[in-house]
């Protein structure tokens, strides 16, 4: 028995001999990635004590700026641009649920069949990837530098996602209570409205809150090319090392994120 | 509304209050609220404009030709290897440092509140900072270049990776393990004969899976001053459309590269 046991054993494939390779090859890829990347070495020198200031300035949080009293004004306060970032995040996803309803019955296989969805969904991959700051870009030029183009652009960057989503959503559909109202003569409509709307209901809303989460974190650096919300002072405050003024945004950033993921997990976990 | 009515059996049916209508008038209120922060200014809307972009990224400018226009992108190798450097580099190691943290967190290996609650707390903390700022931190540390890059992603991938590892191994099926542990081996033994095989997989598909997030990120690094292909178009995006245009075609094309092969190849792994 222990014999066989052994044979067994050693006949096993020797995984791990293939398994070190692709660690080598891996490890030689990544080693290779350093080669142009330079260090400023008189930075790099200073590190200790560049981290302390850079500590000590972050922890200082400036209240006045954060609420926006005392000499700054209120639409210049974190607190705002913290709430202009939510409104942002939250109208874009609406935006973005709204629009992406239509691309998830096109993009669905038992509504459309095999081939039009597979056009659809190759839309769809289009707008997932294209990235959001060139987005941004380019409709600041036609809706200027406002919140309303943050707004746009994180609706339209969440079709891609949602319709995908959506379209699983309606694929996955119990089909029985259409085929009861079928039974029943209901009209289109209401199949609609009372077989395909209740049904799909909480994945939508599951799914469009999931989105509203990653919108919020996107929303917070929209503001970098000028397209509203938190990013800009975030910045400003990053590209002139004003640690006080930087803490002051991440505590907003942080607080900010960590109650939406708070709230959004909360909801989906009822809506399950 | 809520008025019971008889059925033909004697039975009286209450009909269920309906949610939706809440849910409706709370999103609603909500909406109002929210747009009182995004003022619409109509004189600055020029919807027009957005075409007169478009033809200026996707069409040659005046001076030149459309030769140019593709030459263009053949000179982008260099930038887009840095790109490519940054994601593959920041990915690796943040994945890799992310692997002890998760175990930590993880309540079905250490069942100690002592050490998992302060872990995750951190990991959600890393998680909240957006990449690109982490870049500009980086910067001030170390310099402009790749290696802010790298180290800002390097972080963020760590975040991630910490979060959805830990959440994989916590789901881990444990009877492996209790019965290595039944036969005398010792944890780590267990552990790695256990755990890590049922592991490995998810945690190759999740590195893919953060590779592909960080290309679409470092794409637009360079805006910060962390190099790669987003510099390319933060240099060009005041005067030369449609070098940025040109830019953006390439940018996609690798994009939707990355996305594919990793899609495959984490279809292979399941």
């Amino acid at each position: 028995m222990n014999e066989r046991v052994a044979l067994a054993y050693k006949q096993q494939p020797r995984k791990w001999i293939a398994n070190i390779a692709l660690a080598i090859i891996i490890l030689f890829f990544v080693a290779i990635s350093f080669t142009g990347s330079t260090i400023n070495w008189y930075r790099l020198a200073n590190f200790s004590q560049s981290f302390n200031t850079m500590i000590r300035g972050i922890v200082d949080i400036n209240w006045a700026f954060f609420f926006g009293i005392d000499g700054f004004q209120f639409s210049e306060g974190i607190v705002y641009k913290t709430l202009e970032t939510l409104a942002m995040a939250f109208l874009g996803t609406m935006i973005g649920a709204v629009l992406a309803l239509p691309f998830g019955f096109l993009a669905a296989v038992n509504v459309v069949g095999k081939k039009w969805a597979k056009v659809s969904e190759a839309l769809l991959v289009l707008i997932r990837v294209f990235p959001e700051i060139i987005l941004a870009i380019i409709l600041i030029k036609g809706f200027g530098m406002t919140p309303l183009t943050g707004v746009l652009t994180i609706g339209i960057h969440s079709i891609g996602m949602l319709g995908k989503l959506f379209a699983e959503a309606i694929d996955n559909m119990d089909r029985s209570s259409l085929e009861a109202l079928d039974s029943v003569g209901a009209s289109t409509w209401q199949k609609i409205l009372y077989g395909i709307i209740p049904n799909i209901m909480p994945d939508l809303t599951s799914v469009s809150l999931y989105r509203f989460d990653i919108n919020v974190r996107s929303a917070s650096i929209l503001g970098i090319i000028g397209a509203g919300g938190i990013g800009a002072p975030l910045l400003i405050a990053a590209n002139n090392w004003s640690w006080n003024m930087l803490g002051t945004v991440l505590l907003a950033i942080i607080l900010m994120v960590l109650a939406v993921d708070f709230i959004s997990s909360y909801l989906r976990n009822k809506l399950v | 509304m809520a008025h019971p009515f008889n059925l033909s059996s004697g039975k009286s049916v209450r009909i269920p209050f309906n949610r939706t209508i809440v849910v409706f008038v709370i999103i609603a209120l909500l909406t109002i609220g929210f747009s009182f922060f995004i003022p619409v200014k109509w004189h600055l809307i020029r919807i027009d404009q957005l075409w007169v972009i478009f033809s200026r990224l996707f069409t040659p400018s005046h001076s030149r030709t459309w030769g140019d226009y593709f030459s263009f992108m053949l000179t982008l190798g260099d930038p887009l290897l840095a790109t490519l450097q940054m994601s593959l580099a920041g990915t690796v190691i943040g994945c890799v440092l992310a692997v002890p943290v998760a175990v930590l967190a993880a309540r079905n290996i250490f069942k100690s509140k002592i050490i998992s609650i302060p872990v995750k707390l951190l990991m959600n903390l890393v998680r909240t900072i957006p990449t690109m700022i982490l870049a500009i931190l980086a910067t001030f540390f170390v310099g402009l270049g790749i290696l802010s890059g790298i180290i800002a992603i390097a972080i963020f991938s760590f975040g991630i990776m910490a979060k959805m590892l830990y959440e994989a191994i916590e789901t881990v099926d444990m009877g492996p393990f209790e019965a290595l542990e039944s036969t005398g081996a010792n944890k780590i033994v267990a552990f790695q004969h256990a755990v890590v095989s049922q592991i490995a997989p998810i945690f190759i598909s999740y590195t893919i899976y953060i590779f592909e997030i960080n290309i679409r990120a470092s794409a637009v690094l360079g805006y910060v001053g962390a190099g790669g292909i987003g510099a390319v178009i933060k240099n060009n995006i005041l005067y030369n459309y449609d070098r940025v245009g040109a830019t953006i075609i390439v940018m996609l094309v690798v994009i939707l590269i990355v996305q594919f092969t990793s899609n495959y190849i984490r279809r292979k792994l399941q």
